[in-house]
């Protein structure tokens, strides 16, 4: 190294050993721990790089590594207390960015003196298993400022101070908060998450649950809901701009722990504003803000779904056991289609069409409806009265979706076979009257139920349509050949010919036929059963209408569209004046409640009274007596007199189709039972049950004392025989 | 600034690069470091050149490998030499990679053939996962780095040397046979320093017992070793590397001869160790799979039921191609055999491609010895090495693509090893091992 030496040459011995300079390990330590102080004084600019390396390099490859390792721990852990001291020092909001600032100034001096041992950290440290030299100085770093007992509390709560009073809406310095955060992680997740996260974590928790508390005291259900968003975002926010990623899940758990989960209920139900009041007043955004609330808490949708269960079957049973909706069947099937648009609507724009609440709405529905014995009927009427006048003027798609609204409640009904009973009666009535104001929407609803129910639920109302068609051609030939043979005196006949079976057939009363019409019959009973032989055919006269002309006082003609019983009183009237009731009862033979009906709507309705009644009072007795209304005026050259029915069903016509309905029932479930059997061969009495109650639910839902007296039934048809052993098992015998 | 060129000056001879040449050298090197700005600033305050009081022939060959990638070393130049100048710029790395390619069995040279002082008997060589190799001679192991450097001879009481292995490159362990009445050992010591780094040791209730190990194996966490004990002792041991600690012991069970192993073999794709009880050391030959994590067998086979004639053939080493799903044997005549290891009881298909009618004219002659590489199979057979490549599917179709010979008169091959991208070739009768290698992207001008 230095040779400057003015001394004269002295030549020494030959020495055998070559011994390195004793101090020669000290020397060149000298020089490096120089560098490193010369480096961390900001001061390296008089250093060379080569000659720094070059030797470290050397006291390693002379196996001074232990030296140079154990030195290097000291100055780096010297300079670590020195750093630590002035830290330490810094006045109040000075101290973070003290930190701050040594922390890049460590990190880069780190980087230099890695370089300069580069040599060593390849050699030396690996094969002695030490710790290389950067994580070293992160080390030296951690334990000797970071967790310093001095800086360590000062270093949390100055940061949960800053995060404390950012949430109470000071502007702090968040690009410093973002350095310490990361010198942390980069010490190490152990670091960050002992030293830092956990106690946040903590603070946060009670802030948020005092706040909470406070919130809810002061606001409302949607205004408190607002503010959790608001905090949570927030929350997040300040993840992004300062602190480890990881952290994200952990304090928004916190956060909706604490503001959501805890104070769920609370929410859920409170007065005027909770959960209820907003479904009543349809809420959208406040619901949808619920909705991306609660659903971050493992039992919030629950909650919530919970709720709107309760609330919808509590309005669904009033709305469905209110006496007076049941006045009104149209009324009523329009508040319960009202009711699903409106769940439908909430679910569609604040729930997100979550599948959950949708399986709950429609679980609902049919809760509520069947709890209604009547709701097959209403729904049926409610067609009835769409398809009868509901639906003119109204676009095809109208049309569709108002078939498919009503398809909905239909899915919810459990007694299907009940609709259908009442569905085919409307049917038969609107087509027989000819009254049905689109064929296109009927054939549509027709297929929907068949989509629904299958070919067999269908078979018989696609039967009517076909009568229907097939009557038109028959009548076609009929008259055809009518028009061919004799003169077409007399009226004419419009016939329509039912199958037995495809429809509501009530009990075939008969009455007394005008003559020219009985003839007119006749003559089509022959041509029917000359096409058609082996065929029977029976006059429904209950269900006819006849269009008559008739003349009164002045020579006012008019024409009168009646009913065939209304027909057979007034043609009685073209040769008597006056007629008691037992005379007319006497002379058509219809069958007293409906004569009483036809005759009340001739002679009481208002405007329509083509007959006078003596004494003149609303009901019909036995003793009164008719007369034909001379002075009849209307300004329609067409009347319309239609018989005064009961759209609703009567008390006793409701027991009827009950009945039928039952009955019906049975050869259905034997049938179900049976097919079981059949394939089971051995099944015991409860399974049996479940089994059948599966198989029928697609049209009612059977009750067990009607499925055992099936069975019992069948037994002693000698279909079953209970098995010998065990009394509750059946066996099927083939 | 901005001027991309940097003046050098090595050893007192100038040298004029750019800053994008040094930075080839990578971030962990001593030249990339020395013009990071950190430093750089410095440097052109005081001259305009960068002085390194270094050999500047051999940094001219190094700043060629920077500019081009590619390693010519000039006649004359000391191999070693400058794989120490490489050391103290810290690109040993590129220079290891410009000098040797991924082993292909059909492009190998032979780098090195290095003589050792020990006398004769060499047993064992085993590559280190870096390209160096450790050689077993009696009672001592000498450990040779990747640049054929001899590191300081490692011995475990001067008893007979069963078997070594590397668990890193920085750390070989050693197992020896039992003496006299006492049980062999079993440690791991580091290469550079020769210092004892673990003792390995069984314990059976709690109580240290008197094993000897007889093979090793090792995962990358793991080491295996297959023992003898004086009572309950048979099996395959576990322990930590790292730490040192027993963590297993998977016991023999009849039918199931595990303690008698000599030869394991770590299989890293699949999780699987194997096991091969062979010839010498038991009557028939037994070779499993087991899987540690359930403790249990997944594939064995044996021949204890097909031995009859003296024209019998017995299995002398056994070793799995992974990649093939098969077991490749050899017998006594040198024959190879393959046995499927995807579904168990499966024969030996064996291939008679060299059956010699002169089985043995060499007074001392060494059966053949395998290993593998990929789907490639080296097999051992008197002075040469046959290497064997086949398709993915099927080891059993393989065919000879190679035959490697290179030092006269040192007689058969005693073992082979294959590891960090070289083939070593122990010889029986002269203590020298060959050194075969594929070249990397740059020729080598010369080698010696």
């Amino acid at each position: 190294m230095s040779q400057a030496k003015k001394k004269t040459f002295k030549i020494e011995p030959f020495k055998h050993k070559v011994e390195m300079d004793p101090k020669y390990a000290e020397k060149t330590w000298k020089i490096l721990e120089d560098a490193i102080h010369e480096i961390y004084n900001h001061n390296a600019s008089g250093l060379s790089f080569e000659e720094l390396y070059r030797n470290a390099y050397n006291m390693v490859l002379h196996k001074y590594g232990e030296k140079l390792y154990s030195g290097l721990v000291n100055t780096m852990t010297q300079h670590m207390r020195e750093i630590a001291r002035n830290v330490e020092a810094a006045q109040g909001g000075l101290f973070l960015e003290e930190l701050d600032s040594k922390w890049r100034e460590h990190n880069k001096s780190l980087q230099m003196i890695r370089d300069i041992l580069m040599y060593m950290d390849r050699t030396y440290v690996n094969n002695f298993n030490k710790t290389p030299v950067h994580e070293l100085g992160l080390n030296l770093w951690r334990d000797n400022i970071v967790r310093s007992p001095k800086i360590r509390d000062r270093l949390l709560d100055t940061l949960l101070d800053l995060v404390h009073r950012e949430r109470t809406g000071e502007v702090i310095n968040r690009g410093l908060m973002r350095n310490i955060t990361k010198m942390l992680v980069d010490l190490g997740p152990t670091v960050y998450q002992e030293d830092f996260e956990r106690p946040f974590l903590d603070a946060a928790s009670e802030f948020y649950r005092l706040e909470s508390q406070q919130f809810i005291e002061t606001s409302d259900c949607a205004d408190y809901l607002r503010k959790a968003e608001k905090r949570l975002n927030e929350e997040i926010d300040r993840v992004t701009h300062y602190l480890d990623p990881k952290s994200e899940a952990k304090i928004t758990s916190v956060v909706e722990r604490e503001v959501i989960g805890n104070r769920m209920k609370l929410l859920v139900e409170m007065d005027n504003s909770g959960l209820v009041s907003m479904l009543i007043d349809d809420k959208y955004d406040d619901l949808g803000r619920m909705y991306n609330l609660f659903r971050r808490v493992s039992t919030g949708l629950q909650t919530i779904r919970e709720v709107m269960t309760g609330h919808l079957r509590d309005t669904g049973r009033q709305l469905v056991l209110d006496p007076e909706r049941l006045k009104d069947p149209v009324e009523f099937v329009q508040r319960l289609l009202d009711e699903k648009d409106k769940y439908d609507k909430i679910i569609q724009l604040s729930f997100s069409n979550d599948k959950t609440f949708q399986n709950a709405l429609n679980s609902s529905f049919e809760f509520f409806i069947n709890l209604n014995a009547r709701s097959p009927e209403f729904i049926s009427l409610f067609v009835d009265d769409k398809l009868r006048k509901g639906l003119k003027g109204v676009s095809e798609e109208d049309v569709e979706s108002v078939l498919d609204k009503v398809m909905m409640l239909f899915r919810y009904l459990q007694e299907k076979d009940v609709f259908e009973k009442y569905y085919k009666q409307h049917l038969a009535k609107r087509l027989l009257s000819g009254r049905t104001v689109s064929d296109d929407a009927e054939r549509s609803l027709i297929v929907k139920l068949k989509t629904e129910c299958g070919y067999q639920f269908t078979s018989k109302l696609e039967g009517m349509f076909t009568d229907m068609k097939t009557s038109r051609d028959t009548m076609q030939g009929f008259n055809a050949t009518l028009a061919g043979s004799e003169s077409n005196e007399g009226p004419t006949l419009a016939v329509q010919v039912l199958t037995t079976g495809s429809w509501p057939t009530q009990s075939g009363a008969r009455c007394n036929m005008p003559r020219e019409i009985f003839e007119m019959c006749n003559k089509f009973k022959q041509y029917y059963l000359s096409t058609h032989t082996g065929r029977r055919l029976t006059w429904q006269t209950n269900m006819g209408t006849a269009d008559l002309k008739a003349t009164f006082g002045n020579g006012n003609k008019h024409e009168l569209n009646v009913s065939t019983y209304q027909m057979c009183i007034l043609c009685l009237f073209n040769i008597a004046d006056h007629l008691t009731y037992r005379e007319i009862e006497q002379a058509t033979d219809i069958p007293a409640p409906d004569l009483k009906r036809s005759l009340q709507s001739l002679a009481c309705v208002k405007g329509k009274n083509v007959l006078r009644k003596e004494p003149m009072s609303k009901d019909i007795s036995e003793d009164d007596v008719f007369l034909f209304n001379d002075k009849f005026s209307s300004k329609f050259y067409k009347v319309k007199i239609s018989t005064v029915v009961a759209q609703k069903e009567s008390e006793p016509e409701k027991q009827e189709t009950r009945q039928k309905v039952e009955e019906d029932r049975k050869p259905q479930i034997e049938a179900a039972i049976v097919r079981i059997m059949k394939a089971r061969r051995l099944l015991d009495h409860n399974n049996i049950i479940s089994e059948v109650t599966k198989q029928l639910q697609a049209r009612f839902l059977p009750n067990p004392a009607v499925i055992k007296k099936r069975i019992e039934s069948l037994i002693e048809r000698e279909f079953l025989e209970r098995d010998r052993g065990d009394r509750k098992l059946y066996r099927y015998l083939a | 600034m901005g001027s991309d060129r940097v003046r050098l000056n090595v050893g007192g001879k100038p040298f004029v690069t750019s800053r994008t040449t040094l930075a080839n050298a990578g971030r962990g090197s001593m030249l990339a470091a020395m013009i990071d700005e950190n430093w750089d600033l410095v440097s052109e305050l005081v001259s305009e050149e960068i002085f390194i009081d270094r050999n500047p022939s051999y940094f001219s060959v190094l700043l060629d490998l920077l500019r081009t990638g590619e390693l010519h070393i000039p006649s004359g130049m000391s191999e070693k030499a400058l794989y120490r100048e490489a050391e103290f710029y810290g690109i040993t790395d590129r220079v290891r990679h410009a000098r040797k390619g991924p082993l292909d069995g059909n492009r190998l040279e032979c780098v090195a053939s290095i003589s050792g002082r020990a006398t004769g008997d060499g047993t064992a060589i085993r590559a280190s996962p870096d390209g160096g190799c450790c050689v077993a001679h009696g009672s001592m192991v000498h450990v040779y780095n990747w640049a054929m450097e001899e590191q300081i001879p490692l011995t475990l009481d001067y008893v007979n040397v069963n078997d070594v292995g590397f668990l890193n490159p920085n750390c070989v362990v050693i197992c020896t046979c039992e003496r006299g009445d006492r049980a062999g050992g079993m440690a791991s010591f580091n290469v550079t320093s020769g210092k004892l780094v673990h003792k390995f040791q069984v314990c059976h209730d709690d109580q240290l017992k008197n094993f000897t190990a007889g093979a090793l194996a090792s995962s990358d966490v793991h080491l295996y070793a297959s023992c003898r004990g004086r009572s309950y002792e048979y099996g395959i041991g576990t322990w930590d590397q790292a730490t040192g600690q027993q963590i297993n012991f998977l016991y023999e069970t009849p039918g199931r001869p595990l303690g008698d192993a000599c030869k394991l073999q770590w299989l890293p794709q699949s999780n699987l160790l194997l096991v091969a009880t062979l010839f010498p050391r038991s009557d028939h030959s037994f070779v499993s799979l087991l899987d540690f994590r359930t403790k249990g067998k997944v594939w064995s086979w044996t021949d204890s039921c097909q031995r009859k004639s003296a024209d019998e053939k017995i299995v002398m080493d056994a070793v799995a191609m992974e990649e093939c799903s098969t077991v490749c044997v050899v017998n006594q005549f040198d024959n190879l055999g393959f046995i499927d290891m995807r579904n168990s009881s499966h024969p030996v298909r064996w291939s008679h491609r060299y059956r010699s009618a002169r089985v043995s004219e060499c007074e001392e002659r060494c059966y053949s010895k395998l290993a593998v590489s990929g789907s490639q199979l080296f097999s051992s057979k008197n002075d040469s090495v046959y290497v064997f490549c086949s398709p993915d599917w099927d080891a059993a179709r393989g065919v000879q693509t190679a035959r490697l010979r290179k030092t006269e008169g040192g007689g058969a091959i005693s073992d082979i090893s294959v590891g960090g991208d070289s083939l070593f070739v122990l010889h029986n009768e002269i203590n020298v091992f060959d050194v075969w290698e594929t070249p990397g992207s740059s020729g080598i001008a010369e080698v010696l």
